[in-house]
């Protein structure tokens, strides 16, 4: 038992060592309420080379994430990455959202996200898998102004999702 | 005027005393401490004394260690081991006795019975891929760390020694006092790791390929610990992220490698002649007069037939440096070497790169250049670069040792290089060697204090980025007129700073216990002092500060009371506030506009004034004469005033400039026609400067910044009175996002309805 246990930690060391640039995985997820709109509106801001590193472990390893460059197919994986790994709960439903498009700004890429048709929200729940599956340490912090409830949190692989009432 | 003045003060002055009248005496409350923003920060700073003075600079009885090496080391490439014996000698120049020594075994962090896997909380995640799951559950530590074979005196007799982790204890035979010098052998090897599977800042990268490697060496030796004033002996345990605290000493190192190696590292090379050919003879002496591109002293090509054999034969490279903290080398068949020369203060200083074929083009066309540029802008910031040479070697990763450093980004399999590799590699090539001077040479302790280098270098590696951008613009991508920083611009913290507090720590803090060590040690150290420069002090007060703080401490020991006082002792500036502030706590900046009234001037009594002579039971004419204020909108608020001229609205005026000057004196008079009452919030903790533009009917507009000691004795709203010839159209705090305010919705009069950030992408795509 103590050996396998060993064997378990000594295979972190990888993820727990640094460099002087330190690498940090995080996203910020920004949630804003819309009432007039009905709508929820998401930013995400990813770094570009984590999101590159995933679209190539997933999907295409030729991928290259290039602001001049226009590709239809690597927002279509985003898109459906997004959907499969963030699950948006309304009141308690689990509720769809679209994948507008992303935005280039330095080493970082916005993704647009909304859900509409909402027309009141008692409870909003988040949950966010984003990178759990190729960055152990990911940090996925969401901030969110609904209903003038400010809330801002973050979520780890071991603590992947929020709940937030507005009772 | 000066009188006009004095007549709105003493207004003001009444209703103050009135409002303090009509408050109901409260319950009493409790005393409490000096919880100003502004108090000195006596309670937090060391108290200075004859090793660190109140000024900041090194002391009268100010002393550092010294650590001197002597090193043969052989690299067994087949088995990508490592064995050394080395000679330190230890000086004390400490008025302390010392009864042992503390050696640092940096290697054993990733030793099998390493503390490192066990300080991290850890779970089971669900799934699990079969390759993972082997990695993770069915294979054996692998052999790592360092195996100590001997330890003795200078005669050959072994020394008692205690290993706890990452730190060795070794008795001395008889205790050292001041001055007394020290020498002792110590003979080790270890397994190198690799730094791409295994991760660390030193390490091989393997080239399954043609089964070749490049080392990148560093933390390889036993190294001295320190011991200073503050700390005793620094022998905080090495985890992996809070990096090192280093003496400084001579270094006297020969290694060992295969005879097809190509090696450069920390120091002189000191025997060039039996370990180059006449060729990169001729070359290196080509190179040490070009200051315009580097030239190569190994080509591509040479590289591309080295790295298809392997000599059985080996070469010793020997290297001499003085007055370094550490020592690193790279070394493979694989690289080409190039080298520019480049004027620092009329001395000249070789910029170096290694890297193998896979680096270029770009490596070729930009390291040697990139450090080139960022010694001249460091050395302009700092002091001139004291060293010979800096090195950049490629490597997935960024690392940094005295006058070599290890960086990433090389193009893709196909070619192609992203303007993130591009700018990326120009990025961590000016951090590693700009790292050369924090912590380098300004010598702080990096175990203990990560922003003190990483913040300050962080800092100034922006100043160089946007040089470096200047300076070569071919090097920027089309549409781009900067070099692309990600850290220094003050609106790029706001997520961090706006953030979840549960995750985030002041900067004073030890670089293993926070949450979000990127922007906690790099990131909002380097904005802070980017603010403090642009926003506070201004650059020329910033700059010869800093400059003061550099050249006070380069080759010595500072901690961060050394860097603050320093930074207000050659300004002016008291800045504990911003220190307090900013780097003691994780306060965030959020100043807004909470209300704009418009005044008028009367000859009417007002409210206030009828109430003030009503509680102190006197006639309103007792007052004396008065001119007074009427708010717009408020009950006494009419028409008449609107339209007319302040003399004419106040007789009481009027007629005082009539008794008090002669007529030419009133003709140069000036009477303002606009009169406003501002006030100003703060709902955020730190204090800041408030910067305002005015923006006036005509199309001009004015900025006013009050000095962050408005804010010294109401911490939540201060207000000001404006007297102003033209009318105010709209203000706008903040108006550069110059100071990381994290709540800009407050910052405009009237109340801007922007578009937000989502609604202008809906409406472009």
């Amino acid at each position: 038992m103590k050996s396998t246990k060993i064997l378990f930690i000594a295979l972190l060391i990888p993820l727990v060592s640094f460099t002087a640039i330190h690498k940090f995985y995080v996203s910020v997820t920004q949630i804003e309420y819309i009432e007039e709109k009905e709508s929820v509106q998401m930013i995400m801001r990813i770094f570009v080379d984590d999101l590159e590193k995933l679209l190539r472990t997933r999907y295409d390893k030729s991928i290259t994430l290039d602001e001049s460059k226009k590709d239809d197919q690597i927002d279509a994986y985003i898109g459906k990455y997004l959907a499969n790994k963030v699950e948006v709960k309304i009141n308690n439903k689990l509720v769809a959202f679209k994948f507008l498009g992303k935005e280039y700004e330095d080493d970082i890429v916005f993704c647009y996200l909304e859900i509409n048709n909402i027309s009141d929200i008692n409870d909003f729940e988040i949950t966010n898998n984003l990178f759990f599956e190729i960055f152990k340490e990911q940090q996925n912090i969401i901030k969110a102004d609904i209903k003038s409830k400010n809330k801002s949190i973050v979520l780890t692989s071991q603590n992947n999702k929020v709940k937030i009432n507005f009772d | 005027m000066k009188k006009l003045k004095y007549l709105c003060l003493s207004f003001l002055f009444i209703s103050f005393g009135m409002s303090a009248q009509e408050e109901t005496q409260p319950e009493r409350k409790p005393g409490h401490k000096n919880e100003n923003k502004f108090k000195e920060l006596y309670d937090e700073f060391a108290t200075p004394n004859m090793f660190r003075t109140g000024s900041g600079a090194p002391g009268p009885g100010y002393y550092q260690q010294q650590a001197d090496y002597k090193m043969d080391l052989q690299l067994d490439d087949v088995n990508s081991r490592l064995s050394g014996s080395e000679t330190i000698t230890y000086t004390n120049n400490s008025p302390d006795e010392l009864k042992f020594l503390w050696i640092q075994l940096d290697q054993n962090m990733r030793a099998p019975d390493s503390k490192t896997p066990l300080i991290e909380s850890t779970f089971t995640s669900p799934t699990e891929s079969p390759s993972n799951f082997v990695k993770k559950y069915m294979k054996d530590p692998l052999e790592r760390g360092f195996h100590i074979e001997k330890v003795t005196d200078t005669n050959g007799k072994a020394l008692s020694h205690t290993i706890n982790s990452t730190m060795m204890r070794v008795e001395l035979p008889t205790p050292m006092h001041t001055g007394d010098k020290f020498s002792f052998n110590i003979q080790w090897w270890y397994n190198v790791n690799n730094h791409v599977e295994e991760g660390g800042r030193s390490g091989f990268e393997y080239f399954a390929e043609e089964d070749n490697k490049i080392y990148v060496m560093a933390q390889f030796y036993p190294r001295m610990a320190v011991y200073n004033d503050v700390e005793g002996w620094q022998n905080a345990q090495f985890f992996g992220r809070d990096e090192f605290a280093l003496p400084f000493g001579n270094f006297e190192v020969n290694i060992t490698v295969p005879a097809d190696h190509i090696l450069d590292g920390t120091g002189k090379l000191m025997n060039r002649k039996d370990v180059f050919t006449k060729t990169m003879m001729d070359r290196y002496e080509k190179a040490k007069k070009s200051y315009e591109e580097p030239v190569v002293i190994v080509t591509q090509d040479e590289a591309e037939v080295a790295q298809k054999s392997k000599s059985t034969k080996t070469k010793t490279w020997k290297l001499y440096a003085e007055n370094v903290r550490d020592f690193g080398w790279a070394s493979s068949r694989k690289f080409i070497w190039d080298m520019m020369a480049v004027k620092i203060g009329g001395k000249d200083v070789m910029a170096v790169s290694l890297y193998p074929p896979e680096a270029n083009p770009l490596w070729g066309d930009w390291s040697s250049k990139t450090v080139a540029s960022t010694l001249i802008s460091y050395s302009r910031m700092t002091f001139n670069y004291p060293y010979h040479k800096a090195i950049s070697a490629s490597a997935p990763m960024g690392m940094e040792y005295p006058m070599i450093c290890y960086n990433f980004g090389r193009p893709e399999k196909d070619g192609t290089i992203s303007d993130r590799t591009k700018y990326g590699m120009m990025g961590v090539i000016i951090h590693e060697v700009g790292h050369n001077f924090f912590p380098m040479i300004v010598n702080s302790d990096e175990r203990q204090w990560t922003w003190m280098d990483e913040g300050l270098n962080t800092f100034v590696q922006y100043v160089a980025q946007q040089d470096f951008g200047t300076k070569y613009p071919a090097a920027l991508s089309a549409g781009d007129r900067d070099f692309p920083s990600r850290r220094g611009p003050a609106k790029n913290i706001v997520p961090y700073m706006s953030g979840d507090q549960d995750y985030i720590a002041p900067i004073m803090s030890k670089g293993l216990n926070t949450h979000q060590f990127g922007n906690n040690a790099y990131g909002k150290p380097a904005t802070a002092l980017n603010i403090l420069r642009e926003t506070v002090m201004g650059r020329e007060l910033f700059d010869y500060s800093f400059k003061e703080y550099a050249n006070r401490w380069k080759f010595k020991h500072p901690t961060p009371e050394d860097f603050f006082r320093t930074m207000e002792d050659a300004s002016a500036f008291d800045l504990d506030w911003y220190w307090r502030g900013w780097f003691y706590t994780t306060d965030y900046v959020d100043i807004g506009l909470k209300d704009v009234k418009r005044l008028y001037v009367s000859s009417q009594p007002n409210e206030a004034a009828k109430k003030d002579a009503a509680s102190k039971k006197i006639s309103i004419d007792d007052l004396g004469p008065l001119v007074y204020f009427i708010e717009e909108g408020s009950e006494e608020y009419n028409i008449g005033i609107k339209n007319n001229e302040p003399l004419e609205n106040s007789t009481t005026l009027k007629e005082y400039l009539m008794d008090n000057f002669t007529e030419e004196e009133r003709k140069n008079i000036i009477s303002p026609k606009y009169f406003y009452n501002i006030t100003f919030e703060k709902p955020g903790g730190l204090v800041m400067p408030i910067i305002v533009e005015y923006t006036y009917a005509d199309g001009t507009n004015e900025r006013v910044t009050y000095p962050a000691q408005i804010w010294r004795h109401n911490d939540r709203e201060v207000s000001r009175t404006m007297a102003k010839q033209k009318e105010i159209v709209s203000i706008q705090i903040d108006p550069d996002m110059e100071t990381a305010d994290i709540d800009t919705s407050n910052n405009a009069w009237p109340k801007e309805i922007k578009q937000s950030q989502f609604e202008k992408f809906k409406s472009k795509n």
